[in-house]
């Protein structure tokens, strides 16, 4: 059973629709991201789970239960705002344990929790501080244990960690979803970083435009992208286009001006039809001879990137593509190369 | 540097020492003199002055009621005026501009002539009583009464409200509101355990000057008061320009002065802790 189920919903800002028809079902203790560039209805989305927009249309459930009027305050969520929105009057202690107090849980039981929680979020010590006297990471962490620490059914992160700098934003990335796999706790997660969603995700909603695109796992999501916008927004990805010339269980043979190269497809495609191909910039091999390779193409530059290094391409029709290499073997900075695609990594978009 | 930041300061202090505390201390010495029929004051100097406000219940009972109507305009600032300011920090209507020129519309005309504006509405022949005469009801007696002057005292100091209070509530974070309904407050509980203690600096700096401005205010009394209603500052200028009893005066004013001051602080004392937080 799904423990947050969402059907049809809509929302529009007086006559702007900010999400049109998204569905979506996140099973009990799964970690949902929704992924999308700034403006695709992620947070209008994430808001209208947590009661802070009234959808235009369509319904909520969590488990059987139709949340879709209900007030925030009687819908037993803890949510993570992008700014924190900490209580600045309100110490450590007394922020952590508004949301016990708001749900009538309070003594020595409620001591307990806060303890417990600031345990877990790695905060002792810290009670008596106010929120200004809290570096970024730890207001951070503060408001994580005030969102868990009534033992929320659902848990909502608005991009939680973009304030942050780069260093402690990769610390924090492991150590929530590791909370979150502890606690077994259902999360719905918006962002507009990819690699936080890959890292973090169990599944991947990707939008654009108020919809969404496609719901995958993280392999699925970059291995096998719905459509064109999907494979470049998620990574870097190289789009070439020709026309099937084969296609049979699962792999098509595409001609190009420069070359024919196969790819991994889910779908029958005609014979003929004009398609586009994604092709990660690391599922491309180059050599420096002219063995069995799929086509060739000439060196425009190479930038080292540390852990690879990255070619720009120019094939014979002028198509200029990006092939990640490992540092080991490099090649010249110029001059001419054969490619080979990876078929199993090369992906027919539809 | 510091001497430089100082000389900038010092058209500033100059006027301040001239026209505040010269006349202040001034008052504080004439307080302590003793009348005279022919001139301003008598030879040397006394208490009786004190004495006689202190004691005489017609000037306590004088001190009670201009007190109570500082309270009573206050707190009706405070209760109306607090949703306006929350509404014109919070709005992105595209009329804020014409909102917030409404809130500040009763500084745009001196206050004698909103007093008369208010004498039109109230008298027993005003617009008002006209209105609910055509359904049947008054004349109610609005005005030459203290709900008059207590009307008029709130519709001029009303903006005095709203503007340090409109100031705190913007530097609040809406987020925070929900934050607080997502931890499973109502509305209400929110709006008690958040929005209300974090615009504590507005509210003080609004309630401290309608009070004072209220405690202090002449010609809404005298107005709208039309010689029914007595407050201290009426009584003073009668006093002063009446009377020609310009220690006596002198005293009476003084001794406001130091009540609102005093009433001020506790109230400060009072919010101290709140402010702290916030702060």
């Amino acid at each position: 059973m799904s423990r947050l189920r969402i059907e049809g919903l809509n929302k529009a800002f007086g006559g702007v629709v900010a999400v049109q028809g998204l569905d979506l079902d996140v099973a009990e203790g799964e970690f949902v991201s929704l992924l999308g560039p700034s403006g695709c209805g992620k947070t209008t989305t994430l808001r209208c789970v947590a009661g802070l927009e009234e959808p235009s249309g369509g319904r909520i459930l969590f488990g059987e239960k139709d949340v879709t009027r209900l007030p925030s305050e009687h819908r037993m969520i803890g949510m993570v705002f992008q700014s924190y929105a900490l209580f600045p009057h309100m110490t450590v202690r007394e922020n952590i344990g508004f949301g016990l107090e708001m749900r009538g849980v309070s003594g020595t039981d409620a001591d307990k929790r806060i303890a417990h929680v600031l345990e877990t979020v790695q905060l002792k010590g810290l009670e008596q501080r106010y929120p200004r006297a809290l570096s970024g990471g730890q207001q951070q962490r503060v408001a994580l244990a005030r969102a868990l620490v009534a033992e929320p059914e659902l848990l909502l992160l608005d991009e939680p960690l973009a304030n942050l700098d780069a260093k402690l934003r990769d610390e924090m990335r492991f150590f929530i979803r590791s909370l979150q796999q502890r606690l077994g706790i259902t999360t719905l997660y918006v962002t507009h970083d990819q690699s936080e969603s890959m890292i973090m995700s169990d599944r991947i909603v990707v939008m654009f435009g108020g919809r969404i695109h496609q719901i995958g796992s993280p392999e699925d999501i970059y291995n096998h992208p719905a459509s064109a916008e999907v494979a470049s927004f998620i990574g870097q990805a190289n789009m070439l286009k020709g026309r099937v010339v084969e296609s049979r269980d699962g792999v098509a043979t595409v001609e190009t001006a420069w070359g024919r190269f196969s790819c991994s497809t889910n779908r029958p495609v005609a014979v003929g039809s004009l398609v586009t191909a994604m092709v990660r910039p690391e599922a491309l091999r180059l050599t420096n001879g002219a063995d069995r390779s799929d086509f060739s193409g000439r060196i425009l530059a190479r930038h080292f990137l540390g852990n690879v290094v990255d070619y720009r391409i120019a094939l014979a029709d002028g198509t200029v593509i990006s092939v990640q290499a490992m540092s080991a073997g490099a090649l010249p900075a110029e001059g001419p190369v054969s490619i080979k695609v990876d078929q199993d990594k090369a992906w027919l978009l539809q | 540097m510091k001497l430089r930041r100082w000389l900038f300061a010092l058209p500033a202090l100059l006027m301040v020492a001239l026209f505040v505390v010269v006349p202040y201390l001034n008052i504080v010495l004439m307080s302590f003199r003793t009348p005279s029929a022919t001139a301003i004051y008598g030879p040397g100097f006394t208490i009786q002055n004190y004495a006689r406000v202190l004691t005489d219940s017609l000037y306590l009972g004088l001190l009670k009621d201009t007190l109570l109507y500082a309270l009573a305009t206050t707190s009706i600032c405070l209760l109306i005026g607090f949703p306006v300011a929350f509404h014109l920090a919070r709005t992105d209507s595209r009329w804020r501009g014409l909102l917030y020129a409404g809130v500040l519309s009763p500084l745009l005309t001196g206050v004698v002539i909103r007093c008369f504006g208010w004498i039109v509405l109230l008298a027993n022949n005003g617009l008002i009583n006209q209105l609910l005469g055509l359904g049947g009801l008054g004349p109610y007696r609005l005005m030459y009464n203290p709900v008059g002057v207590t009307i008029a005292l709130v519709h001029v100091f009303l903006p005095f409200m709203i503007l340090p209070v409109m100031n705190s509530i913007q530097s609040v974070d809406p987020r925070l509101g929900e934050a607080a309904r997502t931890l499973g407050a109502s509305g209400l509980r929110s709006f008690v355990r958040v929005l209300l203690p974090l615009s504590m600096p507005g509210i003080q700096s609004g309630v401290i000057l309608v009070f004072v401005l209220s405690a202090s205010a002449y010609i809404i009394p005298m107005l709208l008061g039309g010689g029914q209603v007595s407050t201290m500052p009426t009584v003073v200028v009668q006093q002063l320009m009446g009377s020609l009893l310009w220690p006596f005066g002198a005293t009476l004013a003084l001794v406001l002065s130091l009540t609102a001051l005093a009433l001020v602080a506790l109230f400060g004392a009072l919010t101290k802790r709140a402010m702290r937080r916030v702060a």
